[in-house]
């Protein structure tokens, strides 16, 4: 007779992984694009993002939305409206596994091709 | 304030050499001050750059019950925004929020297991049967498989407790503490759960 106790399950812990540790896999571009939704969107409630100049200056790419605002004579305040909130591609982003969003520098465009 | 213990020793080591690839760098730092400084740029870096490996170990916990995944990972990323300012780079980022992930699930562990359970007894002559199979028929990747399929068939409840216990090394002591249950109580849900591992590994 054999008890299935204690240490039977320890013993069969050291010897079998129930889990797959081997086959990895990408997060989703749509779980990418929800993720980053959302930090812009706690980020933003402590006060306002970085500048889009202070990010052209930081040498990282803006989206051809950004640039257009980027280049308008108004305040840094406004420069630093989280733009992502209102764009079309985020929609498409957060929502489709394939996007055909294909701008240049648009991080719902990027998480899509990586 | 109840001390709660630290549980899963193994699993730090599996954090920790799972990371011996990724050095410790510059780049995390800078990462992290331009994350810390709201660059929507370097957010987008920061998500592209680690949730692969966040979603991977979350859903590797989750096996098979994986659609928490999705919430789970947005959920380190959450918590990680906000503990981002105390981030001193002694380990790296990687590291870091993969030790995040681990409190998520040991959290999503804990929820479940905090949930109301049947208060019958185990039957413990139930339990005792003849030797299983697994000592020398089996190999190692042929009993994994059984026993991820004798997993699957189990009721959440029952797959995370046994997990919790035999898999990720917690106590009956912690897991009691945890879930505000008494020990006893975390006692009898194990052999329940093991009464049914026993039933659904002899048909599967």
């Amino acid at each position: 007779m054999f008890e299935w106790g204690d240490d039977t399950f320890k013993s069969l812990a050291n010897r079998a992984e129930p889990r797959p540790q081997a086959k990895r896999a990408a997060a989703p571009a749509h779980l990418k694009a929800k993720i980053y939704s959302g930090l812009l969107s706690i980020q933003g409630e402590t006060g306002p993002l970085a500048s889009l100049t202070a990010t052209n200056t930081d040498g990282r790419g803006l989206c051809i939305f950004e640039e257009g605002v980027r280049i308008l004579p108004v305040g840094e305040q406004v420069k630093s409206l989280n733009f992502c909130s209102v764009c079309h591609a985020r929609l498409l982003g957060e929502k489709l596994s394939k996007a055909p969003i294909y701008w240049k520098n648009c991080p719902y465009a990027d998480f899509h091709r990586s | 304030m109840k001390q709660v213990p630290s549980c899963s020793p193994q699993l730090e080591i599996q954090v920790q050499s799972a990371d011996e690839s990724i050095s410790l760098n510059v780049s995390d730092r800078e990462l992290v001050a331009a994350v810390l400084g709201k660059d929507r740029k370097a957010t987008a870096e920061f998500v592209d750059r680690y949730s692969d490996a966040v979603y991977n170990y979350v859903r590797s916990r989750l096996f098979p019950y994986t659609d928490r995944t999705d919430d789970l990972v947005q959920e380190v990323f959450m918590a990680a925004w906000q503990q981002l300012g105390s981030f001193r780079a002694e380990s790296s980022l990687h590291t870091w929020l993969l030790a995040i992930a681990r409190h998520k699930v040991q959290d999503y562990y804990r929820a479940l297991l905090r949930q109301p359970v049947s208060l019958e007894e185990p039957d413990e002559t139930a339990v005792l049967i003849s030797l299983p199979q697994f000592d020398d028929a089996l190999d190692a990747e042929r009993l994994s498989a059984k026993v991820a399929l004798t997993m699957a068939a189990l009721s959440e409840q029952y797959r995370t407790a046994l997990l919790w216990r035999y898999w990720e090394n917690c106590s009956v002591r912690d897991m009691a503490l945890r879930t505000d249950k008494t020990e006893k109580a975390i006692e009898r849900l194990l052999a329940r759960a093991r009464r049914a591992f026993k039933d659904g590994w002899n048909h599967v």
